[in-house]
Order: structure tokens, then sequence, then C-alpha cells
């Protein structure tokens, strides 16, 4: 989440292809009178200039500082591709690319699959009360990653509910603060990932499902299908679209993660939550070497327009 | 249409959900509402004053008026950005569009990662760290690509024959635009406003790194800030994190529909 702004950048391009198509389309059926290209430039200005400060050229001097040595003071020495070529070596950003995948699994795939399973179940028409369901689950979407970080640090406390339970019964011998535990403090997170982004999937499925002409079910019950079958050939493909545009969102989330991690554990302890984002993070600020920094933040760029780009393929593929 | 049996097994299954999800909230709210400062929840003395309390010792209210004026001036300065923006390639067409309008969409697609390391240098260049100018500078240039995008959709399923009647009666585009598009986009403008409010409110990374300076740092840093204090009262930090989060609930609220609809069809969208 946010972050959230976060978490939303990656939600939107999968608009961009199909977006494409309908330009075409409107493009052929007629060059309306009202384009004044010049007038429009016009009018782009003040959006395109504030685009190019803050994002088009910090990329590209972010590509340029990869390859030097810079410790934000003194003059830069030429690093070469030094900063890309020790990536998986370095320890830090080793563990910090395993959590990745770990979180991915968290984040990305447990809730896609409790959301599918809860909104099959769910999304039977004339259900009294859905909209208050769908508003309560929904809710964690909203809430301040800052405010979130700080709920699962209350419920993951020594003195939390985690441990009341375990004590209550009758297996206080393994309570702990589990965000200070080396083995347990990155499954902890990512249930409380699993939480956090598990309503947008639910949701987002339920309102798709609700869009499936109900021929399509009536078609394969003539049949004789009984729910799990109509399940696999009716709501499961009719759901690639949500569910690819999911996946991009929840993986990205992953990818980036650092809020949550950063109020909670900052990374530890040791190393044993560190994510990406902390590291560049660190880098950048703490203990300058920025010019790492910057190879960790293209490498991420490209590995998100990677991810997105596969995901938006595949899904496209299919449905053709 | 379904049985009994699916029935109950469907609002059984919908409530476990919904409890799971509300717990840690509803567990953080009875914290702060208990007298305990190690989190033991006391229902029966109920402690209102832990608000006020933490507001005070937290010094809510200077971070909040830098979270109002942030949010405030990139939701008005955002929308109309964008309001321009998807005008120009909706509805006007631009030179340059081919160009123009994949360097625009790629924005989507890239993660802050990506550049706020030279954009640090950068401000740090400019003088404008630890400023309201910076961060609002900031916020507003990474809102461009789904701004323009988001505002070119709408303007698009504005009929062009409307602006064509207007222009006739001798409108330009400047009034085409504020009576004839922005009338009909209105519901578009509305969640445009509702997304950005809560991606600036909710914020973190950005300030962190742009506004070291607590005198103009959001009021998600003064959480963390709070969370952060050697010993934390756990009653009052989770006062704060209620606090935090209150106007965006509220909102989200009040405008359920629209948020909801709004952050699906803002992924779906196309």
């Amino acid at each position: 989440m946010n972050q959230t702004l976060t978490h939303d950048q990656e939600r939107r391009e999968t608009g961009h292809p199909a977006a494409g198509r309908g330009r075409k389309r409107r493009r052929k059926s007629g060059v309306g009178s009202g384009r004044r290209p010049w007038l429009g430039l016009l009018y782009l200005a003040p959006g395109l200039v504030l685009y190019a400060i803050v994002v088009i050229v910090p990329v590209g001097q972010g590509v340029w500082l990869s390859f030097f040595n810079w410790n934000g003071v003194t003059a830069a020495t030429w690093a070469g591709l030094s900063n890309y070529t020790g990536f998986l070596s370095d320890p830090q950003l080793r563990s910090a690319v395993e959590h990745t995948l770990y979180f991915i699994l968290f984040f990305s795939i447990l809730p896609i699959t409790l959301g599918l399973i809860s909104a099959a179940l769910s999304s039977y028409k004339g259900l009294r009360g859905a909209g208050i369901f769908r508003a309560v689950i929904f809710m964690p979407q909203v809430i301040t990653p800052a405010v979130i970080a700080v709920v699962w640090q209350q419920i993951y406390a020594p003195g939390g509910p985690v441990n009341d339970f375990l004590t209550l019964v009758g297996l206080g011998g393994i309570t702990r603060g589990w965000l200070g535990d080396f083995t347990w403090a990155l499954p902890a997170l990512g249930l409380a990932g699993t939480w956090a982004s598990f309503g947008l999937c639910m949701v987002m499925f339920v309102s798709s499902m609700q869009a499936i002409p109900p021929e399509l079910y009536e078609a394969v019950r003539v049949d004789g299908a009984g729910p799990v079958r109509e399940f696999f050939t009716v709501t499961l493909p009719s759901l690639r679209g949500p569910i690819s545009v999911v996946l991009a969102l929840t993986m990205i989330g992953a990818i980036r993660l650092f809020d949550l991690v950063w109020l909670t554990t900052k990374g530890g302890p040791g190393i044993s939550t560190i994510t990406p984002t902390v590291v560049l993070y660190e880098r950048a600020f703490a203990n300058p070497n920025v010019g790492s920094a910057a190879a960790i933040g293209v490498v991420m760029s490209l590995v998100s327009l990677v991810v997105v780009l596969v995901i938006v393929k595949v899904a496209e593929g299919r449905a053709q | 249409m379904i049985s009994r049996r699916e029935r109950v097994m469907t609002y059984t299954l919908l409530g476990i959900v919904s409890i799971a999800v509300l717990f840690p909230l509803v567990w953080v709210l009875f914290q702060a509402l208990s007298p305990s400062s190690v989190g033991s929840i006391d229902l029966a003395h109920v402690q209102w004053s832990n608000f006020i309390t933490a507001w005070q010792q937290a010094g809510f209210t200077q971070y909040l008026k830098s979270s109002l004026i942030i949010t405030g001036s990139v939701v008005i300065l955002g929308t109309l950005v964008a309001i321009l923006s998807g005008y120009a390639f909706g509805v006007l067409g631009v030179t340059g569009e081919k160009f123009l309008f994949p360097l625009v969409l790629i924005g989507l697609m890239l993660p802050m990662e990506a550049f706020i390391v030279p954009l640090y240098y950068d401000f740090l260049d400019y003088r404008i760290t630890d400023t309201y100018q910076g961060i609002i500078l900031a916020h507003l240039g990474m809102g461009v690509s789904f701004g323009a995008f988001w505002m070119r959709t709408a303007f698009r399923a504005v009929p062009s024959s409307l602006g064509e009647a207007a222009r006739i009666d001798g409108a330009g585009s400047w009034a085409q635009l504020w009576r004839v598009y922005l009338p009909l986009a209105r519901p578009a403008v509305l969640t445009l406003v509702l997304l950005s409010f809560l991606w600036t409110w909710n914020d973190y990374f950005l300030a962190l790194i742009l506004v070291s300076d607590p005198a103009h740092q959001p009021i998600t840093l003064g959480l963390g800030a709070f969370s952060g204090r050697y010993l934390v009262q756990v009653n009052l930090l989770s006062a704060a994190a209620i606090l935090v989060s209150l106007p965006i609930i509220v909102l989200s609220f009040i405008f359920q529909r629209q948020f909801i609809r709004g952050m699906l069809s803002g992924s779906v969208k196309g």
C-alpha cells in the first residue's frame, strides 16, 4: 500500500493496451475538427514540465548515477558496471531479493487464492447486506500504511493478542515478540500483507463475477456441471482480466515493500526482513553509497516493467 | 435461487472474513480507549482523554497543519493539471502525441524507486528539501501520468458533437473545457480528487526522504516518530494511529461507492 500512492502506479497501466486500441478506433471513425494539436501542447505544458522535473530527468540521472561510486559529498568516481555485477553476491541484497519472493507469496498469491474462493462463495445474487461486507473487507485498502504498521506492531507485541491467545490455549511456551524473532518476523509481516491486500482482491473479483452473463452458467448447468466445474469452466476464465490486474498490482506492492517493514522492524532483526527498498533507502541516505542505491532503483524499475508487461501479455494472449 | 444451506454458509464465511479483517483494527481501537499504557484492554474504564493526550504528546497540531497544506495543494493543483493534460490528450490532440503519450504513460509503470535518489539530490541543489514546495512539487510530478490518463479517458467519453456545437456557438477551447466537457466529466473528477487525497495523505516514503524537518513533515511521519520513541505508551500510540487514519476512514464512508468504484476502475479501466 501507499504505499498507497504507492500501490497505485501499478494499478493503472493495465489500461494501457486497451486504451491504445480505443484510440485507433476513434481516429479512424473521424478526425474531429476539435483537434488542435498546437493548442493541445499548450494545455499539456504544465503537466509535462512537472513530469519532466520530477520523473523523466531524475530517471535519466538515476541510470547515470548507477555507474559511479559516490558517497553523496565528495567527488564521484567511475564504477562501470560494478554496482550491478555485485548484485547477487551482496549478502544484504541477496536476502532482500529472497524476502521479496517470499513476500510475493503472502502479498499476492495467497490473497488472490483466498479472494477467489471467498468471492466465488459470496457472489450469489440476492444476498442481503453484501454491500456492508464489501465495505468492511475493503477497509484495509484505504487505511494509511503507517497506521497499518502500528496496528500490526501491537498485534504481534510480546503482550499482544496473538500471545494472549496462545497462552489461553495452553501454548504459553511459544509466545514471543513475533517481529523481533529472526525466524518469525518475516512470515508475521507476510500475514499482515495478506490481511492488507486480500480485500482488494475479493472486492475486485466479486464485482467482475457479477458481470458474468447468467446464460453462461445456465449453459454449463444444462451439461450437468456441479459448482466446482462451474467455477473452473465459467468463473475462472472470465476473471482473467481482474486476476492479472491484481497480480501485477500486488506483486509490485511486494517488490516495493517499505512502509510496513521500516516502521515495524527496520529490516531486522539483523537483516531478516530487509527488502530492496530498505536497502536502497539506507544506501542512499543513511550510509551513502549513492551509486549502488541508484542501481537498485534501476533494477527494481526494470523488474517492475517486466512483471507488468509479462502479465499483460499473458492475459491478453490467452484472451484471444 | 439459492438454498438455505448455501445462504447460511455464505453468511458464515463472510462473517468470519469480516471479523478477521476487523479484529486488528478493533483491538487497536479498544487499546486506545483503555487506561493501561502497556496495552491491556479495559473497557470498563474507558478513557477518551487518551486521544487528547496522544494529540498533544505527538505534537499533531503542527503535523496536521503540514498534512493539510501538502494534501490540499496537491489535490487542487494536481486535479487542475490532470484536467488540462487530459483535455489536451483526449480532445485537442497534442503535437508529437506519438512520442509524448507513451512517455507520459511510462510513468504509470515506473516505481518511485526509479527516480527518488537523484530527485533528492536535485532538490538539495534547488534548495527545496524540507519545504512544502518541494514535497508538493514531487507529488504533483508523480501524479501527472495517472491524472492525464484518467481525465483523457473521461473526456473521450463525452460525445464530440457537444464540443462541436459549443464551438459553432463561438466558444473557444477554454470555454468548451469548462462549460461542456468538465460538467459532464464530474464523476471522474470526484474520483480523481478522492484518490489523490488518499495517496497524498497516506504517503510516508516520499516525505521521509524529502522532508527531514519535523516542522514541515506530514502526519504519517509524526506517527512514525511517535511510535519510535523509547518508552511508548501503547494506548496513546493506538489513539494516535486512529487519529491519523480518521479523515480517510470518514471520507471512505461518505464516498464509499466512489472509493470502491474508483479504486477498482482505476485499475481495470481501459
